[in-house]
This record gives structure tokens, sequence and C-alpha cells, in this order.
């Protein structure tokens, strides 16, 4: 009679595998950074009139939603219609070690993420901040790339085919772009700028910016960090729940 | 001939419901160890459902299914760990060489790979060299013989092929063939789903034709021959002056071509 494996045994082997596949795909993370990266070399009048931490939090915002739009959401709906998944599936694992070995990696990309556009701020832009500071801008990274994560799983979730996920994501992540940035800037008018304040581009940008100086966490952020934390609870929730591991999952 | 109690797989009234369209009805088998059973039908005559309702792919609308005396609904995970699969579309993670997908695979199924066990692996299979090559860069038959590596790596009871020769040419599957029977050999209990009646008639120890969700006939390649010979449907469905395994298929399963 054959053993069950240790879940730790088969975590550890999935992980292994998860971390040498986005190895192998470095070129998409440099993708990720391209953008925050161009922003910090070209945002230099924003810097000097809306401060550091409004930039920072402005490109890991922008990271973290091509994390999750364009890099999670992509890679599950390459997987589910390729059948790797399913393959997972008839193996003697448990279904959330699977998805969570992927999460694991995503985290670890926005911990990278966060790292980097804070070396480049440091040395492009001079732009340092306290170690308390740092420290709360890597928790908050998390806290934010949960929504985009969970907006990632929704988009799986409701669409099987994946060439249909890959250009609804990449049309939500130009909407989210677009919109969270010149809404924000007020240049698409005041209600918009409203609407932009409480969205997920908002929210996470605001929960970031405020993270990064100690003293300006007010009311105002809380209320964003709790809208942050229900936005991540509601995509990841329904998320889960409208997702099937096969494109052709019947009943 | 094995005796019932050894069987590796009981599959007991099974039924399989997509809506409101009922895809297997009452299905029963049984496998034993050291047998070769094919399940044998036209497309849609629910082959597939009943292999991922054992594969615990999908959850059957009612019926038993025990792997190794384990059943697959409530001891998911010791019915699994008791049986290795070979799916119709096997799919790695692109990005993986050869022999990172098979370490992938030992460490789920908690088996010790060393790198003089993997190199024997590879060796055995004559993939020696396509160690370090991405499963997309292999031949049909190269990937073939991966995924029946990793789906043995674990020395499970039961092994599950869903059409393993799919596009492989003759050599090819002579040689799966022949793996097949060693497997056999060596006591596995194999359950496999094939189109091609040569490939039944050739290696099967006992077949179960199914259509429309219900098995309409058991027994070995040679019985089925013989106890049909004299049907008028498989009369009229022989080409060739002498009855064979694929006229009694289509004999009793008709020749209207399914989609």
């Amino acid at each position: 009679m054959q053993k069950i494996p240790s879940t730790s045994a088969i975590f550890t082997s999935l992980l292994r595998a998860d971390l040498l596949t986005q190895w192998r795909n470095r070129k998409s993370f440099v993708l990720i950074l391209i953008v925050p990266v161009v922003i910090l070399f070209s945002w230099k009048t924003v810097i000097d009139e809306r401060g550091g931490a409004f930039v920072l939090g402005t490109c890991i915002t922008l990271g973290l939603i091509t994390i999750g739009l364009m890099g999670y959401s992509n890679s599950v709906a390459r997987d589910r219609d390729k059948g790797i998944f399913q393959r997972l599936r008839v193996a003697p694992l448990p279904a959330w070690s699977i998805m969570t070995s992927r999460l694991l990696v995503q985290m670890l990309m926005i911990l990278l993420l966060t790292s980097t556009v804070f070396i480049a701020g440091f040395y492009f832009d001079h732009i340092s901040l306290s170690a308390g500071g740092y420290l709360l801008g890597y928790v908050t990274a998390l806290v934010g790339g949960a929504v985009y994560l969970g907006i990632g799983q929704m988009i799986v979730g409701l669409i099987k085919n994946a060439e249909t996920v890959h250009s609804t994501s990449r049309l939500v992540y130009f909407v989210f772009i677009m919109v969270g940035m010149f809404g924000e800037l007020g240049i698409l008018g005041t209600p918009i700028g409203h609407l932009v304040k409480w969205s997920p581009y908002g929210t996470v940008k605001h929960i970031l910016a405020s993270s990064f100086q100690s003293g300006s966490w007010d009311l105002s952020a809380t209320r964003a960090l709790l809208l942050t934390l229900g936005y991540a609870i509601i995509f990841s929730v329904l998320g889960i729940r409208w997702f099937q591991w096969s494109p052709s999952e019947k009943g | 001939m094995n005796n019932p109690s050894d069987a590796v797989l009981e599959v007991i009234d099974l039924n399989v419901k997509y809506g409101d369209f009922q895809a297997v009805k009452n299905v029963s088998f049984s496998v034993r160890a050291g047998e070769i059973f094919g399940l044998l039908g036209p497309n849609g005559a629910g082959k597939t459902s009943s292999l991922s309702a054992v594969e615990g792919l999908l959850v059957p609308e009612s019926g038993r299914i025990r792997v190794a005396g384990f059943d697959v609904k409530t001891h998911a995970r010791h019915a699994r760990a008791n049986m290795g699969v070979q799916l119709q579309a096997t799919s790695f993670q692109p990005e993986l060489n050869v022999a990172e997908i098979i370490r992938l695979f030992a460490g789920i199924y908690g088996v010790i790979l060393t790198r003089e066990k993997l190199d024997a692996i590879l060796e055995n299979i004559n993939l020696r060299e396509a160690g370090a090559k991405k499963f997309g860069q292999l031949s049909g038959g190269q990937q073939q013989r991966v995924s029946l590596v990793i789906a043995l790596i674990h020395e499970p009871k039961l092994v599950l092929l869903d059409e393993p020769t799919t596009g492989l040419d003759p050599q090819a599957r002579r040689q799966l063939w022949e793996r097949i029977e060693a497997l056999r050999n060596q006591g596995h209990g194999i359950l496999l789903t094939t189109h091609s009646m040569e490939e039944a008639e050739s290696v099967c120890d006992r077949v179960a034709i199914i259509d429309h969700g219900q098995v309409i006939s058991t027994d070995t390649p040679q019985t089925l021959i013989d106890s049909h010979r004299n049907d008028p449907a498989v009369i009229r469905a022989s080409r060739k002056g002498r009855i064979t395994l694929e006229d009694v298929f289509i004999g009793l399963t008709g020749n209207q071509v399914r989609v």
C-alpha cells in the first residue's frame, strides 16, 4: 500500500517548481518593472510637487497591478488551458497547495518589486524613508498586492478561455492605469477623481503612500486600509468560488 | 487467472450526470492486479467520464469507486496515492525540463529521487540525453514515455492510461505496448481507454464495451469475438472475411459516426 506523502514534502516540490518556472520567466519580471522605473526617471517635477512618498506609492501600485493582472491571471489561465492543473489534481496532494505555492511566488515578486522601487527611488531621485517606513511599505505592498491578485483570480474564475483571459486582463490593466493615474491627477474631472480615490487603485496607493511616512497615517488612511482589505477579501472569495480547474469542466 | 479479490479497482453502479444529461448509467467493472483492462467505446460513450470519476476529477451522482480498497470519495488522497495516471493530453510547465518535471512528481508522490536513480529512469526510457530538454521539445513518443514514467514513479497498484497511443507512429506504439505488457507482468493493474481495436485485441486481457453511458459487454477479446461471431450486425460489419474485435464493436455500437 502506498503511503500519502507529507504535505510539507509536496509543498516543497511544488514551490521549487513554481520558483523555477518564475525564474525561467524572468523577462516578464523586467516588464513588470519597466513602467515604475520609467516613472521614477521621468517624474522629477511630480516628486518636487507631491513628494517622494506619492511617487513611490504610484510606482509600486502600477507594479502590483501588472503582477496581478498580467502575470498571475495569465499564468493560471495558460496552465489551466494546457491541462497542467488536471495532471497535478490526480496526484495525492491537497488542491489548496497548488494555488498557495503559486501565491507565495507572487508574494515574493511583490517583495522584489517593492525593493527595486525603493532602491531605484533612492539612487535616481534620492527618496529615502525611515526603517519603519520601509518595513510598513513591504507590509502594505503585500496587502495591496492581494487586491490585484484577487482581481486576477476573479478574471480567471469568470473566464474559461485563456486567450479571452489574456485580452480581458490587458483591458482591465489599461483601464486601471489610465483612469487611475489621470483621474488621480485631476485630469478626468472631480467626480472621477473621487471615484479613483476610493477605487482599488486609489486605496492601495493611499495606504502605500501613508505607510512610507509614519506621521502621515490618518483616519482617511485607515478607511483606505479597511476598503483595501474588503476588496482583497471580496475579489479573492469570488475568484475562488468561480474558479474551475479545467476549461471544459462540466457539472 | 487472478481471482476477483485481487481487484485494484472496483467501480460499482457508477452514475455521472452533467445537468440533465446522464453520461454514465450504472456502470460496473473491476480491474485485477496483473491485468490489462480495456474500456472501449465511441466518442461520447462515457469512457472519459468514467475515467475522470475514478481519477477524482469529477464527482459522480452515485456509485462506489475503490482503488486498492480505498474509496475515492472518503479516502481520496489514499486512493490517488495508489494510482498512476497518464491523461489523454498530458502537459507540464513548459519552462521546466524533463529531469525537473520528474523530480517535481517524485516529490509530490513522496519518492526520494537521487541523481543516480533519475539517471537510471531516463536511461531506462532511452532519454538519458533528453533530461535537460523541455517537454515540448520531445517527440510524441518521447513525451508518452516521460508521461508513463511519471505515472509509475511511485509504483502504483493501478495505472490509468487514457488513449496512450493516440498520435504515435507504429514503432512508438509497439514499444509502448511492450512497456504496458511489462507493467502487467510486474503485477500492476492497468485500465486503458482506446479507440484502437487493434490495440485492445493485442494487449488487453479483458475489455468492456461502453456505449450511451452503459457497459454493453465485458469479456476477453477472443470470447467477445466468439460469442458475437454469428450476430447479423457483426457479420454485416465484417470486411475481411474474418470477424475481428472491431467488427464486434461496430456490430454492438452501430456504424454511425459519433461527434
